[in-house]
């Protein structure tokens, strides 16, 4: 399991961390171009600087209640890798929290939930300070692996 | 080859690139000669453009230990060689082979960066074997018997070394820096066109700073002119390779053709250029086998006995329009129209003109000829054309006169980096529509929209009932649904056209086409999207994807 730096952030009250080198930016909630014929989880496309960027909301995507948008929503813009290539993605989380240290120590591999609870895009969880962070893995969630995307 | 040989191009992944990289600009560069040299044979001046770009690459291959290669551009050499010093003359046959080496060398060198990108490389040797071999007998078939006293000049050296002068002006760019170029002076117009409707700085009457807006515009607006041009390049590599297959196919169909180029520099996206070699290629294959007659049938005909096929490329308006004529017999449109009613194709009581008939030689699996031949004939290949040239927002067009020849034009947009759309609204959400693709929009009355099962579903412009497609319930979009209040926008799609419902027209607007990336590959009926004035993207409509769309819905809900 890989120490190091995690941005952390938070989704319908858990906590989730991804790693640092595969932020790019955070940025406030954005004016997203709907496409259609894909999944509610893909809100659709942004302009990030003159890039069109594919924006994902995490919050349907591991099936939590949609959320009015609020003043500290974010998009994480990430890096993830989609078939060759690697590419930039948007997510949508509920707020931001801070960027953590992780050492070898305080991350356990994940526990068998059993059938219930899907847990192929979830790299390990850390705990850190009393609470519990889910260390995601980007290119599980949002890669190549998310059959989803491309199904219509 | 063996991986052994690569040893040192994988130490060195730059090094290897840029071998790889000049030496297929080499083959290129011998190629054209090659063909010019089919016309003059014995001309010094171009046996040295083959020969010295053939030593380049051997010595290269020498010293980066890539020895398979270096062989075979060994052995081309001491043929070119012996031609150069005057004891031979380059005969059709030499030509041919040197020609073969070409192909060789170019897989060959292809195979190089298969191998190193990891994937495993083709087996070539034999091919490269029989090569060397064949050029060993042409050489020793032919001793030094035809020695020609004199030709041996020592003057095209200094030619040629003015001419490497003027290529140093020249630098060789990745294409990626080029693109990445392009798509900031594409943010930089953006963010100029943000802050020159800011309607903060609209209320601002300031001269100083209007006039100082006013310079950006005309800096930006060069600086994307000059970015743009950077892409462009000469569609000769395009006629060129059209050149070769002319000369290959009328050997192998036994019917002599000379090729008229012209307008060979006219200037066109480099993406272009790669996407029409296909269909060129294809186009002229066809006029050789289907339309040019043997010589016998010519002469009887009173025609010049050798063939003619014209290619050329201008500007026109904003486009660049590619044509290819022949001499050949023409379309026989009345045995287009049998076939086609035979396939189903035209309704047997339907009147169609002749030249809706001719266009259906562009419909999949579409064949008048009577025997399939190695070259053509199996009805693969002018759907296929046409699609290609969809597909770069082009249109292609046909002239034919019975017993005197064909000319296809093709008109395609100079770029594919920006389109001309049509700004269109349904709901919030606004779509580009290409203007390629739209022939008019019109708001209709009433009388004029028929429902079917409780839809509308059939609009009458004119004297033609046009399908109706509702884009906002085609993307599950709030929308207007009454046609009459909406807009309809008249689009054609492989000849035929449908009405589009949007709710509203908001304007044309030139615009920079983003890819949407893999993430969205499989949404049909979208064709990229693009930046908006205010910052917002815009889907950019693609018609052919939103009538098949609209097809498998139908299916689907029947």
């Amino acid at each position: 399991m890989e120490a190091g730096k995690y941005l952390t952030f938070t989704l319908a009250g858990e906590e989730y961390g991804v790693p640092v080198l595969r932020v790019r930016e955070i940025i406030k909630m954005m004016d997203i171009t709907e496409v259609p014929q894909v999944p509610p989880h893909v809100k659709g496309v942004l302009n990030l600087r003159g890039k069109v960027i594919p924006v994902v909301d995490l919050r349907l995507k591991f099936g939590f209640t949609k959320v009015d948008i609020t003043s500290r929503t974010c998009i994480i813009v990430v890096e993830v890798a989609l078939a060759a290539s690697r590419v930039m993605m948007g997510v949508i989380v509920d707020h931001v929290s801070e960027v953590l240290n992780i050492v070898a120590d305080e991350i356990a591999p994940t526990p068998e939930f059993g059938d219930r609870v899907c847990t192929d895009h979830i790299k390990g969880m850390a705990k850190v300070k009393g609470t519990v962070k889910i260390l995601l893995d980007l290119d599980r969630v949002l890669g190549t692996d998310d059959a989803a995307l491309s199904a219509a | 080859m063996t991986d052994n040989e690569l040893a040192f191009l994988r130490d060195d992944p730059e090094m290897a690139d840029l071998f790889l990289a000049e030496a297929l600009d080499h083959l290129a560069t011998i190629e054209a000669a090659l063909l010019a040299l089919d016309e003059r044979p014995g001309d010094v001046t171009l046996l040295n453009d083959i020969f010295r770009p053939f030593h380049t690459i051997k010595g290269n291959a020498g010293a980066l230990g890539v020895t398979s290669v270096q062989e075979v551009a060994h052995s081309v050499e001491n043929l070119l060689d012996l031609a150069r010093s005057g004891r031979r003359t380059m005969g059709p046959a030499d030509v041919d082979v040197v020609l073969r080496a070409v192909d060789v060398l170019t897989s060959m060198i292809r195979d190089v960066g298969v191998r190193l990108s990891g994937q495993p490389g083709a087996d070539l040797a034999s091919v490269a074997q029989a090569l060397i071999e064949s050029v060993d007998m042409l050489i020793s078939g032919e001793p030094e018997a035809r020695l020609k006293p004199g030709t041996t000049d020592p003057k095209p050296d200094v030619a040629a070394s003015a001419r490497r002068g003027e290529e140093n002006t020249a630098i060789k760019v990745d294409t990626r820096k080029l693109d990445s170029l392009v798509d900031a002076v594409g943010e930089l117009i953006i963010v100029q066109s943000l802050i020159q409707e800011d309607p903060a700085l609209a209320n601002h009457v300031d001269q100083r700073l209007a006039g100082n807006l006013g310079q950006l515009k005309r800096i930006t607006a060069g600086l994307q002119r000059s970015a743009m041009a950077l892409r462009m390049v000469p569609i000769r590599q395009a006629f060129q390779k059209v050149s070769r297959i002319v000369r290959d196919l009328s050997r192998k169909a036994d019917k002599s053709v000379e090729l008229v180029l012209s307008g060979e520099d006219t200037e066109l996206d480099r993406k272009v250029v790669e996407e029409i070699t296909d269909p060129l290629m294809h186009m002229v294959r066809n006029s050789i086998d289907h339309a040019i007659e043997p010589a016998a049938a010519r002469r009887a005909a009173g025609k010049r006995p050798q063939a003619r096929i014209a290619l050329s490329a201008y500007h026109q308006g904003g486009h660049i329009v590619i044509e290819i004529a022949d001499d050949g017999k023409g379309l026989d449109t009345q045995k287009i129209k049998a076939r086609a009613i035979e396939r189903g194709l035209i309704a047997p009581g339907a009147s169609p003109s002749a030249d809706e008939i001719n266009a259906l030689i562009f419909e999949p699996g579409f064949s008048t000829a009577e025997k399939v031949t190695e070259i053509s004939g199996r009805g693969v290949g002018m759907d296929v054309v046409r699609r290609n040239i969809d597909a770069l927002r082009g249109r292609v067009e046909i002239a034919t006169e019975q017993g005197k020849g064909t000319t296809f034009s093709i008109r395609l947009p100079l770029t594919l980096a920006v389109l001309d759309g049509l700004i269109v609204g349904v709901g919030r959400e606004r779509f580009v529509m290409p203007t390629t693709g739209v022939r008019e929009s019109l708001r209709p009355l009433p009388a004029h929209v028929h429902n079917v099962q409780g839809s509308p579903r059939v609009v009458q412009v004119r004297d033609s009932l046009l399908p109706l497609i509702s884009l906002g319930e085609l993307f599950g979009l709030p929308h207007e649904g009454d046609p009459c209040k909406a807009t309809v926008v008249v689009i054609e799609d492989a000849g035929s056209q449908v009405g589009l419902i949007v709710d509203t027209l908001l304007g044309k607007q030139e615009v920079v086409i983003k890819s949407l990336g893999e993430t969205f590959a499989s949404v049909r009926g979208i064709a990229g999207g693009a930046i908006l004035g205010d910052g917002r993207i815009g889907l950019i409509l693609d018609a052919h994807g939103i009538v098949e769309l609209e097809r498998g819905v139908n299916r689907a809900a029947a």
